[in-house]
């Protein structure tokens, strides 16, 4: 550090701190360390350019205890990883991942196994450091340059002055006996131990420099400026692309808004008025009770709720007959009471988030063809649309993909979906309705069309898997299906067209 | 160089080499008591799965030996590479055992034969030929045929015998000249060696190991091999440096030092072969593709996955913590138990790896039958390796390297 401390060493001899011997090659050294050894010195060490082999022995080193520090790390590192996972995946937050168990402890491993890795080796690096008094700033050995030739081709031995034995020519002797090439004494280092001024100096500096940015920041928030806003980012902050309600000069027109194309029609904009997208003539006039009235209203709150909802219940639907399975479910029936009192008025109530209102009570059974609370509408009931084999085919396909899982390939109700439930045995489990059932069989072609838009308890809507088109589609396969199972022998020449198209595949149920 | 003494007595024990007609005679009968075993193992309805029960457990017990000798040819070899001093003393036991390469040829003959003259599925289903393998195997015929499989294993034991004879022959040559040029040449030849021999022993396991189920494939498989090889071999070489000293013999030449090393490379080892075995299985458990994980399949099912349990704790768990203390390790008798520990999971482990089929279940019977399968198959082994051995001095007489070998000091 500063030059004149050297000097004032040599005029005024501070303590000595040991005696360092200096050799050329690695078998010196361990010849000289084990006689210095022998001689009753422990407070010895060597420094060496590489590891040598039996050094430990030769300076009659205790074994370190650093092996312990690994091992416990390791093994904390061990049931630390474990008990994270199972925490994590097992326990806080059960999640299956690849359709593992919550604990899957072959998946652990890995990470179990790097847990452990890192624990130990920190552990062995941080104790090592603290076992030998590491980080030190300075070693009074490092005052004489021959030293700095440990780092490169020399070895040398050094006996500490705190030695028990240590007597300072005897050492010398010993040392020189050993045939070193020079031998030493080494002084401690007496130059101030405080910190240099420039060190604090150059710290505040640099504390200092860091709350520039912080401080322009401030200043920038609180004062007033005369300059444009500094743009870092000037196309993020101007771009080309317009807001709405502004002009522009891309278009002929100066909007930026743009009316639909002639011709076109815009998504979920299509005539809400089209039988074919209803099932039923909005304008026709509806069987039984309820009248055309009610039935435009529901079209209007339709329209309605249809711009901020997603596709709600159909109002009020029950089977008009009582016989269902549908009786057999207690949610069903649990909701019966309270909604048979306002069935009446049923349609033009908005749908609840709740499960479907169905009026199953006995009391509205004799109710006419339209049971209270079923939807009342002017059912199509034909086909408004050509029905072919083509037809029937993409209805044959879109069942088979979408409805058999629950009704069966034959429309028995007694899909996979279905009978996996029954064997699990799932109280809120409603069986499908058979399509064979004779209550459908009556039903309209729009009614069930109704039913494949709209969904029916457990029954989820389709309006958002299969177009309309594929919906009749659907609806014509129903309709051969139930063909199919009830045919009576006249029908198979009287309507060979329908009969054959899948005629085959409907009955292998 | 004359730091061995002549008085020194550096060959085999004269009473162990009047054993090896007796041991070869036992080997002998006790592999055909094994096959008759395993012929029942099938039971009364199903006798050809006797037979392919007896072939892989011939198999198992086969590869549990040359996989010794394979790691005592990649041993000699690393020695070599590195230009390592320490292990001068006791390369030799590894160049021995490298040297009984060609015999295991002689008694892998039996099975080419099979393959070669039969189209018997027993123990290769590919060799039942087009025709009669699933749609998967029929894609692979064009490798999996007798024609290649021979030529190919043929090409395996031709790069092994090579390497072996070479460093054998060279360690003998010098033995006798003391020139120091020889190790040179080794040094020169070993890196070749090195990759040559990886390569044999890689597609070898594919072919003579992993196509017993040639549905299944699995790219590590041949560094599996290569991990349970030199585990054993160091299990060995602690082993017979132990019986030797035990002997008297090598007294001088093996000092807690080298017991030290091998017993650190075998500890290494253990948790090479764990890595290896776990990254295996967690690829497949993992993707859970029924390709890949039918071979665990097998193995999970009908017994086998208690094997597989004693393999998790006896080829891992155990010895990892039962050799990690230094202690341990420079005891010359536990590192012995340990030794003989490691070769016996070695044998479990080659039997967990090659006898599991759809067919061959885990049973009594098939255990004992294997297990006297295995006594004949290492009797053979000792026998053809004190045969092997002869005369030869056990310790290399003049090689350079000897002196710092003798020397070999670490710590106290
Ligand atoms: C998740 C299983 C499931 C799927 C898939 C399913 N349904 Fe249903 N379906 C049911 C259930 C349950 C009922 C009885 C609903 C009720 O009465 O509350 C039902 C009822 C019906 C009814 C009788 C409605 C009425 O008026 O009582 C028809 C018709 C019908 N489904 C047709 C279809 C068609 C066509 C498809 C394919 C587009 C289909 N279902 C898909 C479960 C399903």
């Amino acid at each position: 550090m500063s030059e004149h401390q050297p000097k004032q060493k040599k005029i005024r001899p501070p303590r000595s701190f040991g005696w360092m011997a200096e050799y050329e090659d690695e078998n010196q050294l361990l010849d000289a360390a084990r006689k210095v050894r022998d001689a009753g010195y422990s407070r010895i060490d060597a420094f060496t350019p590489f590891p040598v082999h039996g050094i430990d022995e030769a300076l009659n080193i205790r074994r370190t205890r650093l092996p312990w520090f690994s091992l416990v790390a390791g093994m904390t590192g061990t049931t630390v990883a474990l008990l994270l996972q199972w925490w994590t995946n097992a326990f806080d937050y059960p999640y299956i991942i690849s359709g593992k168990p919550y604990a899957s402890w072959p998946a652990f491993i890995p990470v179990t196994f790097e847990l452990t890795v890192l624990f130990a080796a920190f552990m062995t690096v941080f104790a090592m450091l603290g076992l030998n008094g590491l980080p030190k700033f300075n070693n009074p050995v490092f005052t004489d340059p021959k030293f700095d030739r440990a780092t490169d081709d020399r070895f040398f031995l050094w006996v500490d002055s705190r030695d028990q034995y240590f007597n300072a020519e005897k050492v010398r002797e010993l040392l020189e006996a050993t045939g070193a090439k020079a031998v030493e004494e080494v002084w401690e280092d007496d130059s101030p131990t405080e910190v240099p001024k420039s060190i604090y100096a150059g710290i505040a500096v640099l504390i200092l420099i860091t709350l520039i940015p912080g401080a322009i920041v401030l200043n920038m928030r609180n004062s007033r400026s005369p300059y444009p806003r500094w743009h870092i980012f000037f196309d993020m902050d101007f771009q080309p692309s317009r807001k709405a309600q502004q002009p522009t000069t891309i278009f002929a027109d100066g909007r930026v808004q743009r009316p639909p194309v002639p011709g076109t029609v815009a998504r979920g904009e299509l005539g809400p008025n089209d039988p074919f997208l209803l099932g039923y003539d909005p304008e026709g006039v509806a069987m039984g009770k309820g009248a055309a009235v009610n039935v435009q209203m529901v079209s209007y709150q339709q329209e309605n709720s249809a711009s901020q909802e997603p596709i709600e219940e159909p109002p009020a639907p029950p089977p008009p007959q009582p016989d269902t399975s549908a009786a057999d479910d207690p949610q069903a029936s649990a909701t019966a009471d309270a909604s048979s009192e306002q069935a009446g008025e049923a349609p033009s109530k908005p749908a609840g988030d709740q499960a479907p209102t169905t009026a199953e009570d006995e009391g509205d059974a004799g109710a006419g063809p339209a049971a209270e609370g079923e939807p009342n509408y002017a059912w199509l009931e034909r086909f408004p649309l050509p029905v072919d084999a083509e037809l029937i085919e993409v209805g044959r396909r879109e069942f088979e993909q979408n409805c058999a899982a629950c009704h069966g390939l034959a429309g028995y109700g007694d899909g996979l979906v279905s009978r996996r439930a029954t064997e699990l045995a799932q109280g809120y489990w409603l069986q499908p309705t058979s399509l064979h059932e004779q209550r459908i069989i009556d039903q309209p072609v729009g009614r069930i069309y109704y039913t494949i838009t709209h969904g029916k308890g457990k029954m989820a809507p389709y309006a958002d898997a299969l177009t309309p088109r594929e919906r009749w589609a659907v609806v014509a396969y129903v309709r051969v299906l139930q063909r199919s199972q009830n045919a009576r022998p006249e029908d198979v020449p009287a309507d060979a067209d329908l009969a054959s198209a899948r005629g085959d595949d409907t009955t292998n149920r | 160089m004359a730091t061995n003494s002549s008085s020194e007595d550096l060959t085999l024990p004269g009473g162990w080499r009047g054993k090896a007609p007796m041991l070869l005679a036992v080997g002998l009968i006790c592999v055909l008591l094994s096959a008759g075993m395993c012929y029942f193992v099938g039971g009364e309805e199903n006798r050809s799965v006797g037979f392919s029960a007896f072939l892989h457990s011939y198999l198992a017990n086969f590869i549990f030996c040359l996989s010794i000798c394979l790691g005592g040819l990649f041993f000699v070899m690393i020695q070599h590479v590195a230009r390592a001093a320490w292990s001068a003393t006791i390369r030799r036991v590894a160049e021995l055992l490298a040297y009984m390469i060609p015999w295991w040829l002689l008694l892998f003959l039996p099975i080419l034969a099979m393959v070669w003259w039969t189209d018997s599925p027993a123990l290769y289903p590919w060799n039942a030929g087009s025709g009669n393998v699933s749609a998967i195997v029929e894609k692979k015929l064009d490798y999996l045929n007798p024609f290649w499989f021979t030529i190919r294993v043929f090409v395996y034991f031709a790069v092994w015998v090579l390497c072996a004879r070479y460093f054998f022959g060279m360690s003998r040559k010098q033995d006798e000249t003391g020139d120091a040029s020889i190790t040179l040449k080794c040094q020169k030849w070993a890196g070749p060696g090195i990759i040559f021999t990886a390569l044999a022993t890689n597609f070898g396991a594919f072919d003579i190991m992993m196509s017993t189920d040639p549905e299944w494939f699995s790219t590590i498989y041949g560094v599996y091999l290569f991990a349970a090889s030199m585990l054993s071999f160091f299990a060995m070489m602690i082993v017979s440096c132990y019986a030797l000293q035990r002997a008297g013999r090598l007294q001088r030449q093996v000092n807690t030092e080298h017991f030290h090393d091998l017993a650190k490379f075998q500890f290494g080892f253990i948790v090479f072969w764990a890595y290896i075995a776990f990254s295996q299985f967690l690829l497949y458990w993992y993707g859970n593709i029924p390709e890949e994980t039918q071979w665990y399949q097998d193995r999970m099912n009908h017994g086998w996955q208690y094997v597989g349990l004693v393999l998790i704790a006896g080829h891992f768990a155990i010895p990892f913590l039962g050799t990690m203390a230094r202690k341990v390790r420079r005891s010359r008798p536990l590192m012995a138990f340990w030794g003989v520990f490691i070769l016996v999971m070695h044998w479990v482990d080659m039997m967990f790896v090659l006898l599991p089929t759809d067919e061959i279940h885990f049973s009594g019977l098939l255990l004992i039958g294997h297990l006297v399968g295995w006594i004949g198959m290492v009797s053979v082994f000792l026998g053809l390796l004190i045969y092997r051995t002869g005369d030869t001095p056990l310790v290399a007489q003049r090689d350079p390297w000897i002196p710092d070998a003798l020397a070999y000091q670490v710590g106290p």
